[in-house]
């Protein structure tokens, strides 16, 4: 039985089936969001269930030049992780899974996936792909540690690096956004940066380098990349609600408060004319990194003086 | 490819089919790491033949075919062209038809400039500003199409006049069409001005000094965002201009910045432009006679197309077809700033750079030249060519 609510727990809730259709419908929000900041009509409501089907439809060309292997592993690999940090997030409220150190492995799982689009991008010979390649692993070098540090922030004050441990300080104390603003906002843009949302496309900037790193991908590996980011949305908003909202109780709180989450995330995708390269590593190290350590300071401090 | 034969450098291929040009031009950025050290242009990718064409043509023909040398400002080529032939016949165009080419050639700048303000915000990544820019343009768009029928090629000229007239009541829709986009493009100009992560992209970036300018023979908005004062409205007055002279609109800064600026205050100025003509439109016919053959003679015939400088140089020999007709359009001019000013900026701002002059490839070209491995080069005669695509499409 038990064995039974474990396969069903990986397989359909919270995990997997519920995740991908999360993943899915959190797309089209911030799609249809961006579209009406920007005066457009947007997308159907099944505009990227029908993206995916279409694409998992496809043909799937193998460039010349690259090892076949990795090309068709490389996007699944990168799926696998975000599914598999879905695991330790309170997806629809309840986590999964939970162990001493989930936080760091959830984090660390996410990644994987910009590790694999970098991967992907610099085995082919493309150079829009390499250009692209080099620009998403130069962009994970900027936001990866001020995220994380941005994220360690809440466990820090509730003194365990195990997720549930900080929701349940997170709904027994105020709101961790009010107490830690700096990491809330430093939160949002490195997921932002993360998820490669405009002003932060420069890896996949279409005017310059046509798609980046997936400019030789089509059909399948192009689909589980994309999906692998529609999922990685919708863990990362959990995570930001869960630590800085006040905690993760049931689905209601769970919906109320990723969407409220979205809704500024897209406002901030339509707000900003894209950034370059350079001007993304300038943002992270210049003020984002020295912010969220400052206010890393402050939190030391006050918790050796109270 | 770079990395299967051993290549010290590393070029970034731009075309003819790439997301940041919208036809198809090939250019070749030679890049080390994100800086771009050597830029080439390789043009020709749309050459329709259209100066060979018209000469096969009869003057009236050809008027229809000049229109469509340009998608964006096909009025002011038919207006050049209509001009040329005038002067060759000796005819004088009726006063209210001198004014209605003015008005759509003022309208057609407006919807050019916003059309270009638009892509150049997607360049730089700002889909919202794009988004918005393009929902105002339908303003214009729908001004043209009330004047004369048609979005694109508004077809309002004649050999001798024009074909639409202005009734009160399109006079009160301009009118009320250039309220709103005054508004509106004030409110961009402010943005383009103030908006600190669009700045990041524009000020300083691409910049071109008035010397640079001059010696590489820039003209229209690119030149005058430079400083320069090259602008046939001001310099040279034809038609409608020398009753409602057009302000030069200068900008000496040179960088991206300036060309935007440059661009919306010229669409006040249009705007401004409009409704002095609207409130002195003069009264009386729409046409004159056009003989049918065209006196032998040469001639030019010069205007301020959206983009700059248009020119034309029309060659009769008393027959109903002309001898020779040579268009040269603004790009063609500028197209040398982009490959100058592009070294040693990042490969993010050559998208920028590169519709910063507004290219519009199709007008430019004009002649195959082939390049051959051994280095020289080799042009293509009419006849060859012809011969190429014939053999091309059998």
């Amino acid at each position: 039985m038990k064995q039974l609510q474990n396969i069903l727990e990986i397989l359909i809730f919270p995990s997997g089936l519920f995740l991908i259709v999360l993943g899915l419908a959190y797309n089209w929000i911030d799609r249809k969001l961006v579209a009406r900041y920007q005066n457009r009509i947007g997308p159907r409501w099944f505009q990227p269930a029908a993206d995916l089907f279409k694409l998992l439809a496809n043909e799937e060309i193998v460039p010349d030049g690259v090892n076949p292997f990795l090309f068709t592993a490389l996007p699944m690999v990168g799926l696998a992780g975000a599914l598999t940090a879905a695991l330790y997030v309170p997806i629809g409220g309840v986590a999964a899974y939970s162990y001493s150190g989930d936080l760091i492995v959830t984090i660390f799982l996410l990644s994987l996936l910009t590790i694999c689009l970098g991967l992907a991008g610099s085995i082919t010979i493309d150079r829009f792909s390499l250009i692209g390649a080099v620009r998403t692993l130069t962009q994970l070098f900027c936001y990866e540690a001020p995220f994380l540090l941005a994220l360690l922030g809440p466990a820090i004050v509730a003194g365990s690096w195990r997720i549930s441990d900080i929701i349940a300080y997170a709904s027994g104390h105020t709101w961790l956004f009010i107490t830690q603003p700096i990491g809330f906002v430093i939160a949002m843009i490195g997921l932002m940066g993360k998820l490669e949302l405009p002003p932060f496309d420069a890896p996949e900037a279409e005017t310059e380098i046509v798609a980046g790193p997936l400019t030789e991908y089509s059909g399948r590996g192009l689909a589980l990349f994309w999906l692998g980011k529609a999922i990685e949305l919708v863990i990362g908003l959990t995570l930001i609600a869960t630590f800085f909202l006040g905690g993760m109780s049931n689905l209601l709180v769970f919906f109320a408060k990723t969407i409220g989450l979205l809704l500024i995330l897209a406002g901030l995708q339509s707000l900003f004319a894209r950034l370059r390269i350079d001007q993304v590593v300038g943002l992270w190290w210049r003020y984002g990194a020295i912010l969220v350590l400052a206010q890393f300071l402050v939190m030391i401090v006050w918790k050796g003086v109270f | 490819m770079a990395t299967t034969e051993k290549q010290d450098r590393f070029i970034v291929p731009i075309g003819p089919q790439h997301p940041a040009l919208k036809e198809p031009e090939h250019f070749e950025f030679t890049v080390d790491g994100e800086i771009v050290t050597a830029a080439t242009a390789r043009l020709g990718y749309a050459h329709r033949g259209i100066e060979k064409g018209s000469e096969n043509r009869t003057w009236i023909q050809d008027l229809y075919l000049f229109e469509r040398v340009c998608g964006i400002c096909s009025h002011i080529h038919s207006m050049t062209y209509s001009r040329g032939v005038e002067k060759l016949a000796g005819v004088t165009v009726p006063p209210r038809a001198k004014s209605i080419r003015l008005l759509a050639a003022e309208l057609e700048r407006i919807h050019s400039h916003m059309l270009w303000f638009g892509v150049a915000a997607h360049e730089a990544g700002f889909d919202t500003l794009f988004m918005y820019i393009w929902r105002d343009r339908e303003v214009v768009m729908d001004l043209l199409e009330t004047l004369s029928g048609n979005r694109v090629n508004y077809s309002v000229n004649l050999l001798g006049g024009v074909k639409v007239d202005v009734t009160p009541e399109q006079v009160d829709a301009i009118r009320h069409g250039m309220d709103k986009l005054e508004k509106r493009n004030k409110h961009y100009l402010k943005v383009v001005t103030t908006d600190k992560s669009f700045l990041n992209r524009t000020r300083g970036i691409g910049i071109i000094t008035k010397e640079q300018a001059k010696i590489l023979g820039t003209v229209g908005p690119t030149a005058r965002a430079s400083g320069v004062e090259r602008e046939i409205r001001v310099n040279a007055p034809y038609g409608a201009y020398k009753d409602y002279p057009a302000n030069i609109i200068l900008d000496p800064t040179g960088d991206l910045e300036a060309r935007f600026v440059v661009r919306i205050k010229e669409v006040l100025e249009s705007c401004r432009l409009i409704r002095e003509t609207l409130d002195g439109l003069p009264e009386g016919e729409l046409t004159t006679r056009m003989p049918r053959r065209i006196k032998a003679g040469e001639t030019i015939s010069r205007t301020e197309a959206p983009r700059g400088e248009l020119f034309y140089y029309i060659k009769s020999n008393g027959t109903d077809k002309p001898e020779r007709i040579h268009v040269r359009t603004p790009t063609i001019c500028n197209m040398s700033s982009v490959l100058v000013t592009s070294v040693g900026h990042q490969l993010a701002d050559i998208p920028m750079i590169l519709v910063g002059i507004d290219p519009c490839f199709s007008c430019n070209d004009r002649m195959v030249v082939l390049r051959h491995s051994h280095g020289d080069t080799e042009e293509w005669t009419w006849e060859r060519l012809r011969q190429h695509g014939i053999e091309f499409y059998r």
